[in-house]
């Protein structure tokens, strides 16, 4: 389940988010020399919606673990857009994704790509494109469950 | 007794003559809301009649193409939580599928071509959640005659978005229905549909028990357009012609 590869540094540390450590320069320059492999899933449950805007709270695991936030906005029949922000210790990632939208009876599922455009703390420089970005969501009870993975640069 | 089996594969995607083409056929399209409010879950209500302005029975419908008012939010609705698929429809009726695939219901009248003046119904129609088909969302439409006209025949409609905002066509081919084995086809002359939650039941089960709940209906948009809510449709016939129809669903009161 859990996937950590530190691709350009060569330091395997299992979870990215230790790597950081503390917030000292030479260890965020350190960091931005990487690129961490994501293998992320997280489980969802809805806390809110407004019109086509379904507001999603629960926890991610994988390659880094933390508090995962989804603001899916349904912009079309069959396509959504997404801001996913992910609290790991430490700092935060924030990612906007599109995806297909697809209804098959009691799940709605989406399948798109995602970029990771900012960060704070241990992942201020963070950054990639192209991440793979999918889930099902349950009709009835509005809970989702999510993974993306891909490259991202810290 | 003969029985009408048919389920029409094809997709009917888009009416390809012009809406002025012929003019043998005329129809009255009328639509409504319930609840009429803005951003409510709602139940759209639709029908129609076809009429021949000659006073001859109209041609058999072929297809039919709704355009649904943009904004419309079928998306987050929470109809049609089961597939139903055809072939059990087919056999076994509506108890072929569950009801939680359940998405409205409605009856229409016919005439057959030959003892013209006595509409016949067919009192049963239901809409229910198909295979999706494409990605988009499939309506079947179950029909269930009696006498004179028995026909138990199944036919979809995809529900095309067709631009980045919501709403969309829903496209449906009509098979012809025999009035009798091997005889002309019957004239639709008038039909009413629900598209929506209102006299329909689902189940969900909760700590192993099976409850009952209403289904979350298609969504009136948040804001209403200064001329209403236009929905419009075109109806193609198996004369080669077309006809176009319009409705509005004026906007609600503003609530105070």
């Amino acid at each position: 389940m859990l996937v950590a590869g530190m691709m350009s540094a060569g330091v395997l540390t299992g979870v990215a988010g230790l790597v950081v450590g503390t917030s000292s320069a030479v260890g965020a320059r350190a960091i931005a020399a990487r690129t961490i492999s994501l293998n992320e899933s997280g489980h969802l449950r809805r806390t809110s919606s407004s019109g086509l805007k379904l507001n999603e709270q629960g926890s991610a695991s994988g390659t880094i673990y933390g508090k995962i936030y989804i603001h899916l906005d349904v912009v079309s029949p069959n396509r959504v857009t997404a801001e996913v922000n992910i609290y790991p210790n430490g700092g935060s990632l924030t990612g906007f994704g599109s995806a297909s939208y697809r209804v098959n009876g009691g799940t709605a599922s989406f399948s798109g790509t995602m970029s990771i455009n900012r960060g704070t703390g241990s992942y201020a420089h963070a950054h990639g494109s192209g991440l793979s970005f999918s889930g099902t969501i349950q009709r009835l009870s509005g809970s989702v469950s999510v993974h993306l993975s891909g490259r991202m640069s810290t | 007794m003969s029985r009408i089996r048919a389920v029409t594969a094809a997709l009917f995607v888009c009416c390809c003559l012009p809406a002025t083409a012929g003019a043998a056929q005329t129809v009255t399209l009328h639509t409504s809301f319930s609840p009429d409010r803005l951003g409510a879950s709602t139940t759209i209500g639709f029908g129609f009649q076809i009429t021949n302005p000659n006073g001859s029975l109209p041609a058999p419908l072929t297809s039919l193409s709704l355009h649904l008012p943009a904004g419309i939010d079928y998306v987050t609705t929470t109809l049609g939580l089961a597939i139903c698929q055809p072939a059990n429809l087919l056999a076994r009726g509506l108890g072929g599928c569950s009801p939680n695939s359940r998405l409205g219901y409605g009856s229409a009248f016919v005439e057959v071509p030959f003892g013209q003046g006595s509409g016949h119904e067919i009192p049963e129609i239901q809409a229910l959640m198909g295979p999706p088909h494409n990605g988009n969302i499939v309506v079947l439409f179950y029909a269930n005659g009696q006498e004179p006209v028995y026909a138990q025949l199944v036919f979809q409609g995809e529900l095309v978005s067709g631009s980045n905002a919501l709403g969309g066509d829903l496209n449906a081919a009509i098979p012809l229905i025999p009035s009798v084995p091997g005889g002309a086809p019957v004239s639709i002359v008038s039909v009413e549909s629900t598209i929506g939650p209102s006299h329909l039941t689902y189940y969900k089960h909760v700590h192993g028990k099976k409850v009952a709940f209403h289904p979350k209906g298609v969504s009136v948009p948040l804001s209403c357009p200064r001329e209403g809510f236009t929905f419009s449709a075109t109806f193609g016939f198996s004369d080669g012609t077309s006809a176009v129809a319009n409705s509005v669903v004026p906007c609600p009161p503003r609530r105070r």
